[in-house]
């Protein structure tokens, strides 16, 4: 909303219309604090209970504050899922997973959307679509054997299977934006002599770049926080992702809430930061198909 | 643009090596020279523990190492699927385990030393998740019983001693609850149904059924099982659920419905209830909030009889080894070593389960002494909620009579869903 009101607030101020505070939506404020409520107080239990005692832990009372602050929940769980190791697994198949989903997704994109007219790209796009109504559940048992029989049974695997997933959904948002971008610039750089090759890179690829940000902010989300396709595709453990490793936290029979959150809030961190520093683009990228498109 | 071009081809290389890490990561598996076997271990609780154990096993010899993945019952069946399982498995002996020694795809370990120690008394507990004919397919390393945890102080207190049969247990309950004590804490909220399954529901079954005769013949009546059959879950259960009932309806916390697991365990930590029905495993969660709480264990008495007395066990661990894989002999070395008097008993002293060898020197923990004379005597039953294949939500039914439905009809439900898993498996 607030991109639109520049325009035409200028001839609005021109003919003189006293421009009043805007009123406060009691209502909506309402809605919206709730609505904050519910991501707000998980985060705050989720830090304050990482740094509780194993006995302060367990007591009833989830909304108190430590007494006294404890680090030994980030110590065991750093011990317990060795973390470094988990960590460094799940940032190689999340940047593995980003990198080849942007990449892919953009190819097929443009060459879906050029060759529009071609019965097979138009196809190849549907085809593409396709894989969206398929769950990683229903393939999952065939994907286990195939993975092993091909020596995938690896992150190499998940990283593939992942971008494989990933890429309907991006290629879906990558069509829409590029039928937005106009094909005389294409042509301006045809007759420059560019080839298609330098046309995608130098032209269309930097133009993709506020989807491109957000095709691999959802591919992001989707490879650190996965857990059943790490957990069933990985054979050795020890190569195994942040999130199947945080599992061991969750039995039955015994609550350790000050490890397990601490081991949360440390998997939690990257995504937030980088959420932090990316939020921007995401927005940027939404608004812009949103109007153009 | 060069700086683009630079930098795309600095990203495809980047792509590059992260699928070659990844590559090549499965390959250099074992470069010390040690043949290495993958040992798979369910019990989380018992993790440190198991650690210790696999770490002081690889510093005692030079031909063998141990790797340890603690990633769950799911990821060994996904490696049963692929080809590749564990070398050698610890996992709690359960329906999901039964498929593996059914199917035969464990190996007879019948001629190992361990096999010989093994308590009798045990086989046919563990015969009750399956047989693969002609073989020992797995050999139980931990056993643990559960019955009512008390809280001897408070016992103490009303002048009450560990009831034996039905009426010295509701003569207590109400004596309790005179007194303004919560007799027994309920654990019923939602996601905690298991607490009703293993506690109530399989200790009033387990204490007037004769558990292993009822589901032979559960097993050999099949698609017939219902209103008709020799046995049934409605004819045998309706009895026992009543009682339970009983005990629900008028000797628990009213805010039970909305309790879960842990609350129970704080409560009992607080003294604000005499009883709870969970295993040992409860004990330590207790203990977090109140390490010196003095609390024993009684079976439920269910009938009039002291001599109908028995404790509700399960195979919390047992060890198998998979046919599929590639180091037997290694893999069976490792087996011997867990089963080493000081490593298997130093194991369960650590859990409070009873060691399932015959030279065992059992723990004497006081919280758990009083299942023993039943364990010895092998006064012990295996509970229905676990006997029941998974796909019987069995745990939810015991939830829902908990909360209100009609025995009768929910247990022929159960009935009428043992009978459709037959027929579909037939």
């Amino acid at each position: 909303m607030a991109a639109t009101t520049p325009t035409p607030a200028a001839p609005a101020a021109r003919q003189k219309i006293r421009i009043t505070p805007e009123r406060v939506n009691w209502s909506a404020t309402i809605i919206l604090i709730l609505c904050a409520f519910t991501v707000l107080l998980p985060l705050y239990v989720t830090i304050s209970m990482a740094f509780k005692s194993g006995t302060q832990a367990v007591d009833g009372n989830a909304f108190s504050l430590p007494n006294p602050i404890s680090i030994e929940g980030f110590v065991e769980a750093w011990n317990l899922t060795n973390f470094p190791v988990g960590a460094g697994v799940s940032a190689l198949v999340t940047a593995g997973t980003v990198a080849g989903t942007i990449f892919l997704a953009a190819f097929a994109s443009y060459a879906i959307v050029r060759n529009w007219d071609h019965k097979f790209f138009r196809y190849s796009f549907f085809y593409l679509l396709a894989a969206m109504f398929i769950p990683f559940p229903v393939v999952a048992l065939p994907q286990i054997q195939l993975t092993g029989l091909v020596g995938l049974a690896n992150p190499g695997g998940v990283i593939l299977l992942a971008t494989m997933f990933q890429l309907s959904f991006s290629v879906l948002l990558f069509t829409a934006f590029l039928r937005s971008i106009p094909y005389e610039l294409e042509e301006s750089a045809r007759i420059d002599g560019a080839s298609t090759w330098q046309t995608f890179w130098k032209l269309i690829f930097p133009l993709l770049a506020p989807m491109s940000a957000t095709v691999g902010i959802f591919a992001f989300l989707y490879a650190w926080n996965d857990f059943m396709m790490p957990s069933l595709i990985i054979a050795d453990a020890q190569l195994q992702t942040l999130p199947v490793r945080q599992n061991i936290f969750q039995t039955q029979f015994s609550n350790n809430y000050h490890v397990s959150f601490a081991s949360y809030l440390m998997a939690m961190s990257p995504a937030i930061i980088a959420y932090l520093f990316t939020q921007r683009w995401v927005m940027e990228g939404v608004t812009q198909g949103a109007v153009k498109g | 643009m060069p700086l683009t071009r630079r930098r795309a081809a600095r990203i495809t290389a980047a792509v590059l090596t992260v699928a070659a890490i990844g590559l090549s990561a499965a390959g250099c598996g074992s470069m010390s020279g040690k043949e290495t076997i993958r040992f798979a271990f369910s019990k989380r609780e018992a993790i440190p523990f198991m650690n210790d154990v696999v770490a002081t096993y690889n510093k005692s010899q030079n031909k063998v190492e141990v790797i340890m993945d603690t990633s769950g019952v799911d990821v060994t069946s996904a490696s049963f699927v692929r080809g590749n399982p564990p070398d050698i498995a610890l996992a709690n002996h359960n329906m999901e385990v039964s498929r593996f020694v059914e199917r035969c795809t464990l190996t007879d370990l019948a001629d190992t030393s361990a096999a010989q120690r093994i308590n009798p008394d045990l086989t046919p507990l563990v015969d009750q998740y399956g047989v693969c004919e002609g073989r020992t397919s797995a050999l139980p390393y931990s056993v643990m019983s559960a019955s009512v945890i008390y809280n001897k102080q408070i016992f103490a207190d009303h002048q009450i001693t560990v009831p034996q049969t039905w009426s010295d247990l509701l003569a207590a309950a109400d004596k309790l609850k005179a007194a303004g004590v919560t007799p027994f804490y309920g654990t019923f909220a939602g996601t905690d149904a298991w607490t009703i399954g293993q506690g109530w529901f399989d200790y009033s079954a387990g204490g007037m059924v004769d558990m292993k005769e009822f589901f032979e013949t559960l097993h050999e009546e099949g698609v017939n099982v219902g209103p008709h059959s020799r046995q049934s879950f409605q004819k045998d259960f309706l009895e026992p659920m009543n009682r339970m009932l009983q005990l629900t309806d008028n000797y628990v916390n009213a805010d039970a419905a909305s309790r879960t697991y842990a609350d129970g365990n704080l409560a009992m930590a607080q003294g604000k209830a005499a009883m709870l029905l969970q295993g040992p495993w409860a004990f330590s969660e207790i203990a977090k909030t109140a390490p010196n709480l003095e609390l024993g264990t009684f079976p439920l008495p269910m009938t009039e009889d002291p001599g109908d007395l028995r404790v509700r066990v399960n195979m919390d661990l047992a060890a198998w080894i998979p046919e599929r894989g590639h180091h037997h002999q290694a893999a069976r070395d490792f087996l011997e070593y867990l089963y080493q008097p000081e490593v298997i008993d130093a194991y369960n002293a650590s859990q409070l389960g009873f060691t399932p060898t015959t030279d065992a020197k059992q723990n004497d923990d006081p919280r758990v002494a009083g299942m023993k004379p039943y364990y010895d005597a092998g006064q012990m039953y295996q509970g229905p909620s676990v006997l029941v294949h998974k796909s019987i939500p069995v745990f939810n039914y015991a939830q829902a009579m908990v909360l209100g439905a009609d025995p009768q009809a929910t247990l022929a439900t159960i009935d009428a869903d043992w009978a459709r898993l037959a027929f579909r498996q037939a």
